[in-house]
């Protein structure tokens, strides 16, 4: 008779204890590509497609790429240093990088938290719900996501909606007839526009899919569940499917929207009940219905991940003590940040007239354009030999990762430079 | 007295007052209380970094640093096994603050001259410091102040124990001697604050005895990742320390090929005592037993029992029951230590012996077991063969994690947590 290894739940602390436990049979790519997926996800793709058809697939490719790339990178460094983002930045660079770092993390977060509440408010509104009702479900929501054990308990429910809309989008794709010929060609051969909306959703779609919290939780992730370099290969694997499992997603809203939306003359996006039709050719007239449960779910996934992990962030930076296993008075720091996400995530919504949805879009495009300051850090931190060892960024992953940062500025100045341009013209 | 962050990048200059480069960091020697600094590292012209000893140095504060010297040795630096620099090893590091048990980040490195010397005195972790080095210490105190917080918060370097994170080159400097003065659940509480790669080395560094306490305060999980990170020589010695029943719990959770290993390497008597644990079910009173107890004969005097206690020096779980067995080992009766203590030193055991004690079979239920403790308020149950000889016994606190599952512990009311600090 053996005994079996069973002891009860792991005791573990950190970030991970409470966010990680999202299904333990994944890997952590896997894992922070489904939650990339939220309210600001399935707003962008939406718009993407709507507003400008399969032109945009290129770029759903392209960021499955640097996706991949940089969520590798964030995991190698974990599994190099055992360390978190911020703390590394903090030892490596002195304090004065680790608050700038802190603050582009917060300035970021908040915008993604305040996109979760819209979401959750855009959701509700098809059903409804008026917004000071919603933003109130959704504190109440924040707050017991966040309190000890919730999250670990619910998250399979967000996940299985999050899941359930994602393949209705597969499927209502595939029911709208779409121009395959076209998706295909505009997936491989970027169709460039000069506009200023065309690279507002370019930044916008890269900024949802790679984000600055993302960069935190992969690496903190693979440190919370004490991988090592044994475990690079597998990392590496993983990091691949959860790239591709969100870019085949977001490729499918990208057509479904396009079949549908761009195709009927819908261009302009302003409104939740809008969106939802593209789910027309699959749900028809409950369309709506399917695309505010998955909106209401996908946005309690991120209001789950994202507050947390910019909370652990900026204390990891600064050395305060961070987590919910701490009380109120322990860790005056940590409660109140994600007080300060709960409270600025509420309020703004609730100012009158607010286009929920335009405004989810603008924060995918803050993301973007604030993701290339925490990629230099990522990208200097993977070529550091003390730091790294062996598993050191080698030639060819610095180049490429290089270039990957340097070409999500170039696109953010292009962004500035048209928006400059027009506006003036 | 100042701050690390006042001193580096100052002017040092040579006797004649003429500036040859900039401070960038200063050695300590570790060891004793306030470590004393033992020499600069000072950026030339050239942008090389070169090593001054502190003898070279005339004087020493916020406006830079003067020398003694006009000739100025071209030394590189060549870091002893005892010292660090306090910017690159100490500063926006993580340390162990002992008094607080827990770990924090060094803001700021707060140096003083005692006794004709610059020494290391204390670290500052408060949000002074922080604000001290990003330029904001007027407007962020006076907003500090404003919302009453507390912004200078110091911790005397004798309250401190670096951490060895894979990132610094701390490893193998540091004694961790202050981590023995703590209770082994507090070191476990810090141990738990690291991240899962630095965990060992604290265990690596505390005597076996210790580490063992510490180890079996940890959740299953992290004991094994912290046993498989050890090497395994120092894994067996601190397996050997714990009590079996917590030693073969955690050895079955290891890959066989490491339980072998380990097992090997124990000294043969422990080692023995845990396969033999081994072989129970986890779910039955022989998987919950442990082996550590201690056996009397009926015809033994109170004087003899306790002269032989003194001999075995068992620990404070095992000591409050004694078991009376009779030549083949069958149970017939307990002993408690109070009815030791009482009894008249010529008394023989069987005159204060309870007879008919409360047992379980070793393949009973460990639920039964645990039971069993609650109803009849035991400290402990023996556990006995079919034949009624002892096996082990089920302590009090086994039976509870059984009953409460692991880390019951942490749960209970605020009541029963440490203290917090003032």
């Amino acid at each position: 008779m053996r005994r079996t290894a069973s002891h009860g739940r792991r005791r573990a602390i950190g970030l991970v204890a409470r966010i990680g436990l999202l299904l333990p049979v994944l890997g952590p790519g896997l894992v922070s590509g489904f939650a990339d997926n939220d309210a600001g996800g399935i707003t962008t793709y939406s718009i993407a497609g709507a507003q400008f058809g399969y032109d945009l697939l290129w770029v759903i490719l392209a960021s499955q790429v640097v996706l991949f790339f940089t969520q590798e990178v964030g995991a190698r460094i974990g599994l190099a240093t055992g360390q978190g983002l911020s703390g590394l930045v903090r030892e490596r660079f002195g304090i004065r990088w680790a608050a700038f770092m802190a603050m582009v993390m917060l300035i970021a977060n908040l915008g993604t938290t305040i996109a979760e509440f819209a979401g959750i408010g855009a959701a509700l509104s098809l059903v409804g719900v008026p917004i000071p009702i919603s933003a109130v479900l959704a504190a109440v929501a924040m707050v017991l996501l966040v309190s000890q054990g919730t999250f670990g308990r619910v998250q399979y429910v967000f996940v299985a909606a999050g899941l359930g809309v994602s393949i209705a989008y597969v499927v209502s794709a595939l029911l709208a007839k779409p121009d395959w010929g076209t998706a295909a060609t505009r997936l491989v051969i970027p169709a460039l526009g000069t506009s200023p909306a065309y690279w507002l959703a370019v930044v916008g779609t890269v900024g949802t899919t790679i984000t600055p919290w993302g960069q935190a939780f992969i690496q903190s992730y693979v440190v919370d569940k004490g991988l090592d370099r044994s475990n690079l290969g597998a990392e590496r694997i993983d990091v691949g499917l959860g790239a591709l499992l969100t870019n085949l997603i977001a490729g499918f809203i990208v057509v479904a929207c396009a079949a549908t939306l761009f195709a009927s003359g819908q261009h302009d996006l302003t409104t939740a009940g809008q969106a939802a039709k593209a789910l027309g050719p699959l749900a028809g007239t409950s369309a709506t219905i399917l695309f505010a449960g998955g909106l209401l779910a996908a946005s309690l996934l991120g209001l789950g991940v994202v507050p947390l992990t910019s909370a652990y962030t900026v204390c990891e930076a600064f050395g305060w003590e961070s987590g919910v296993q701490w009380r109120w008075r322990q860790a005056p720091a940590f409660y109140g940040l994600l007080a300060l996400f709960v409270g600025v995530g509420a309020l703004f919504v609730l100012i009158p007239g607010l286009p929920l949805i335009t405004l989810i879009y603008l924060t995918a495009v803050l993301n973007g354009i604030l993701l290339p300051f925490i990629l230099v850090f990522v990208m200097l931190l993977a070529r550091d030999e003390r730091l790294m060892g062996d598993l050191r960024s080698g030639w060819r992953l610095s180049v490429i990762g290089w270039s990957v940062t340097a070409v999500l500025v170039v696109m953010s100045l292009v962004l500035v430079w048209v928006g400059l341009f027009s506006s003036s013209a | 007295m100042f701050f690390l962050s006042q001193l580096v990048g100052r002017p040092v200059r040579d006797r004649d007052g003429d500036v040859f480069g900039k401070l960038r960091d200063l050695i300590v020697a570790l060891g004793e209380r306030y470590p004393p600094v033992t020499g600069l590292v000072v950026r030339v012209s050239n942008g090389r970094d070169i090593f001054l000893p502190w003898t070279d140095v005339e004087e020493i504060d916020t406006g830079g640093a003067r020398l003694r010297t006009t000739r100025i040795d071209i030394a590189t630096f060549q870091q002893r096994p005892h010292e660090i620099r306090l910017r690159i090893d100490l500063l926006d590091k993580q340390i162990v603050d002992v008094e607080g048990r827990k770990i924090v980040r060094v803001n700021d490195i707060q140096v003083a001259p005692v006794e004709e010397q610059l020494r290391l005195v204390a670290v500052d972790v408060g949000l002074a410091g922080i604000l001290r080095r990003l330029g904001l210490s007027g407007p962020g105190q006076r907003l500090a102040r404003a919302l009453h917080l507390e912004p200078e918060k110091y911790i005397e370097w004798e309250d401190v124990d670096p951490v060895e994170s894979s990132v610094s080159s701390l490893k193998l400097r540091v004694p961790h001697e202050a981590l023995g003065t703590l209770h082994p659940a507090d070191v476990a509480h810090i141990v738990e604050q690291l991240a899962p790669r630095d965990r060992a080395g604290i265990l690596a560094a505390l005597d076996d005895e210790r580490a063992a306490d510490v180890l079996e305060e940890l959740a299953a999980d992290d004991q094994v990742d912290i046993l498989e990170a050890l090497t395994p020589e120092k894994a067996a010695d601190i397996l050997e320390e714990m009590g079996p029943d917590e030693a073969a719990d955690l050895v079955a959770d290891l890959s066989q090929e490491r339980q072998e290993e380990l097992l090997g390497l124990m000294e043969p008597d422990e080692a023995s005592d845990v396969r033999e644990l081994l072989a129970y079910d986890e779910e039955t009173a022989g998987g919950l037993m442990t082996t550590d107890f201690i056996t009397v004969s009926s015809d033994q005097t109170a004087q003899q029992v306790i002269e032989m206690l003194r001999q075995l020096r068992p620990d404070a779980d095992h000591v409050y029951y004694l078991y009376v067995t009779d030549a083949e080992g069958q149970l017939v009766g307990t002993i408690t230590l109070r009815g030791l203590i009482v009894a008249e030193p010529t008394t023989h055991v069987r005159e204060f012996t309870r007879p008919e004690p409360i047992s379980v079979a070793v393949d009973a239920h460990a639920d039964e077991a645990a039971r069993a403790i609650a109803r009849y308020n035991l400290l402990a149950l023996p556990v006995v063969d079919e034949e009624g000889r002892i096996q082990g016994v089920i302590t009090v606190d086994d039976a509870f994690e059984r009953a409460l599952g692991e880390g019951w512990r942490k749960r209970l009311p605020d009541l029963f947590e440490p203290a917090e600090e003032a």
